[in-house]
């Protein structure tokens, strides 16, 4: 066991002492989940509205409605509201002019007359429900300040009328629009946090991906001759193979683990049970040790063997759902999508995230993964023995 | 005495070349061993059969009294080895390498501690220790390689061709470590060839070739194989007929072989009848312009064992 542990031990001093592994193992995972999760991460879905006109009690007044909706609101000059509705970083602008604001702080100039202000909707498709989030925003407004003209128009002064609005206010709650998706896949998303289904995607992508291109330190191990030497030490081939792909194991295990640590703090990714997500983590490990055996068994050359790993990585990534959510997929490519070790872990990721999943709703992922892993090791094992006699 | 290491019988053969053939040696504690032979000769395939990496098809190998193959560890702990080719990790530093090798061969703890800092005093690199050693010189890497081979004080200690490649002084430095191990009581086997090495280090020596021992035994047993006479040639101008007719006559010459302008002569003790040879080859017409006296080495024993010389 102690030899084991050596050889595991030192595969993974190597992985880490290895600087180009710094940027691509541990920099560049959580560069791609900050950049996923801010364009397209749930939180990316966040209503926005750019009001020209700050200042005026109207701008505060359509603010603390949209804000009470959940809107984000903005305020900026009119080129800049027009800038961001043509960039499509807001979905709505308003434009208030000083006369409709001196107007509305004025009660209006025939008491009760609507507020009018300028609104444009942008062309991204979520602009169409932020519109209709805004519409009711000014409308409720409109309402509030109408009710107060009444009330003073009847002979109340303007304080009492202020006080009977608010506590009827508080009496009755205004109608609420909520925007709610209610396609399949809208659905499948939903409760997600920004960064979430980023980073999980980016976990499994990343964790193959360098499991397989580090396979080249097996090739390398065989070239400079320490193979020879480990088994002429009271070793034996098995537990030479053994340490090798416990040695895998722990490097995709670090990288793993950083991955869910770093994007659980710095991002606040929920990865629901850790109990169970370091399960399904720890069995997608090894599945990419194994691979990265057979890479690094069959092959000899270690560059074409680091080109293969990126290339695999990749098409399985992709294919696998690590680059688009398989749920976007056509139903012949989501069929397909399970071929790959990625997809039942994504599954077991997903059900555990989204759903809650317990030890019993991801089974079955687990089942077919630790499949996997087993054929692989077997055919890893025998194929790695094979190459340390070949570098003898 | 109780021999260190038996090999007896060993066989390998890849397809139809037999690249061992009924190998068989001992070696003593203490002894240094040499296998001598060129390139090609199977001496890298018998110590892989020594070292148990590779199974023999035939014959036994019996380190410090057990029984040697690829998974019998307990012969392994006995064993010492020293590959030709550098055999450590560039990205990992001196002191690194010894203790992850260490390991592999059981030690730990203080132990191992206390064994590497020897080993690094032992071989010049404690100053070194915490460097990575793809930064060292290629002598330092020869020097670690075969420290690591000492780390865990083996009974038998096989060097399979050290120096290939080693500057001069490197190289000095080798052959002393060597020198010194052997005077400790470590049993070494040693492999080369280069025949001053195997002059210079080795008690016994097996001259092998095409996979079979040719003849093993001291340096001056191996001599005498080829009847311990020296080899004259001359090189001049003149009468050279006359010359040799006439040095056939000279007491001590044993043969004359001639082509024009050179002769060359088996004698008896070369450098007590060369006078008489230029004189004679004088006196019969012949102007000697250059004489070379070669006695007899080992290079001369493989020579008269193989008929082909020892870099072929």
């Amino acid at each position: 066991m102690t030899a084991v542990l050596a050889l595991a031990g030192v595969e993974l001093k190597r992985f880490l002492r290895d600087r180009s592994n710094i940027f691509f193992v541990f920099i560049f995972p959580l560069m791609l989940i900050l950049l996923i999760g801010s364009q397209f991460g749930a939180g990316a879905g966040q209503s926005r509205v750019a009001i020209s006109g700050s200042g005026s009690s109207l701008a505060e007044a359509i603010k603390t409605k949209l804000e009470a909706a959940d809107v984000d609101v903005t305020f900026a000059g009119a080129d800049t509201v027009r800038q961001e509705l043509s960039r499509g970083s807001t979905d709505v602008g308003l434009f208030i002019s000083e006369a409709a604001a001196a107007e509305f702080d004025a009660g209006g100039s025939e008491a009760g007359r609507p507020a009018e202000v300028e609104v444009v909707m942008g062309s991204q498709s979520g602009a169409q429900a932020v519109m209709q989030q805004v519409r009711t925003a000014i409308q409720s407004v409109n309402v509030e300040r109408g009710q107060l003209a009444a009330l003073t128009q009847a002979g109340l002064p303007a304080a009492q009328a202020d006080e009977a609005l608010a506590a009827a206010s508080q009496r009755l709650s205004a109608p609420k629009v909520e925007v709610v998706d209610t396609s399949e896949i809208a659905q499948e998303f939903r409760g997600l946090g920004q960064f979430d289904l980023g980073a999980a995607q980016q976990l499994l992508l990343f964790v193959f991906l360098s499991s397989l291109t580090g396979a080249t330190t097996l090739i390398q191990a065989r070239k400079l001759g320490v193979i020879p030497r480990m088994l002429a030490a009271p070793v034996s081939s098995g537990q030479a193979v053994a340490g090798q792909a416990l040695g895998r194991f722990a490097i995709a295990l670090v990288q793993g683990g950083y991955i869910m640590l770093g994007t659980a703090l710095l991002f606040g990714v929920q990865w629901g049970s850790i109990a169970l997500s370091v399960l399904v983590l720890a069995l997608f490990c090894t599945v990419s040790a194994a691979a990265a055996m057979v890479i690094g068994s069959v092959m000899d050359n270690d560059g074409a063997a680091s080109g293969v790993g990126v290339g695999a990585g990749l098409v399985l990534a992709g294919l696998g759902g690590c680059m688009v959510p398989p749920e976007l997929f056509p139903e012949t490519l989501r069929t397909v999508s399970y071929i790959t070790p990625h997809r039942f872990a994504y599954d077991a990721f997903a059900e555990i995230q989204r759903h809650e999943g317990g030890l019993g709703d991801i089974l079955p992922q687990l089942g077919v993964l630790a499949a996997m892993a087993v054929a692989l090791l077997l055919l890893g094992s025998l194929l790695l023995r094979r190459s340390l006699n070949r570098s003898l | 005495m109780t021999e260190v290491l038996t090999v007896q019988g060993l066989a390998k053969r890849y397809g139809d070349l037999a690249a061992v053939d009924g190998v068989s040696f001992t070696i003593a504690p203490g002894e240094t061993f040499g296998l001598l032979g060129p390139n090609g000769a199977g001496k890298t395939t018998t110590i892989s059969m020594i070292a148990g990496l590779i199974a023999a098809d035939a014959g036994t190998v019996t380190v410090a009294g057990k029984g040697m193959g690829p998974s019998e560890t307990a012969a392994k702990r006995h064993l010492g080895l020293v590959p030709q080719e550098l055999a450590i990790y560039p990205d990992l530093t001196g002191r690194e390498n010894l203790s992850f090798f260490g390991r592999l061969q059981g030690l730990n703890g203080r132990d191992l501690s206390r064994r590497t800092q020897e080993v690094l005093e032992l071989i010049g690199l404690a100053d070194r220790a915490g460097d990575l050693t793809k930064n060292y010189s290629g002598g330092m890497k020869r020097r670690l390689n075969i420290g690591i081979g000492l780390l865990h004080r083996p009974t038998l200690l096989i060097l399979d061709e050290p120096t290939v490649g080693v500057d001069p002084q490197s190289r000095n430095s080798i052959l002393e470590a060597v020198e010194a191990l052997s005077s400790e009581g470590m049993a070494v086997l040693y492999t080369t060839h280069y025949m001053e090495e195997a002059e210079r280090l080795c008690d016994r020596i097996a001259i092998i070739d095409e996979g079979s021992i040719q003849a093993e035994g001291t340096r001056d047993e191996l001599i005498k194989l080829t009847g311990g006479v020296d080899r004259i040639n001359l090189h001049g101008s003149g009468n050279s007929v006359a010359a040799a007719a006439a040095l056939r006559l000279v007491p001590g010459v044993q043969h004359v072989d001639g082509d024009g302008s050179a002769l060359s002569l088996t004698v008896q003790d070369g450098p007590s009848v060369l006078a008489g040879i230029v004189t004679g080859a004088g006196n019969a017409g012949m102007s000697v312009t250059s004489v070379e006296i070669t006695r007899p080495d080992l290079e001369s024993v493989f020579l008269h064992l193989t008929g082909k010389a020892l870099r072929d």
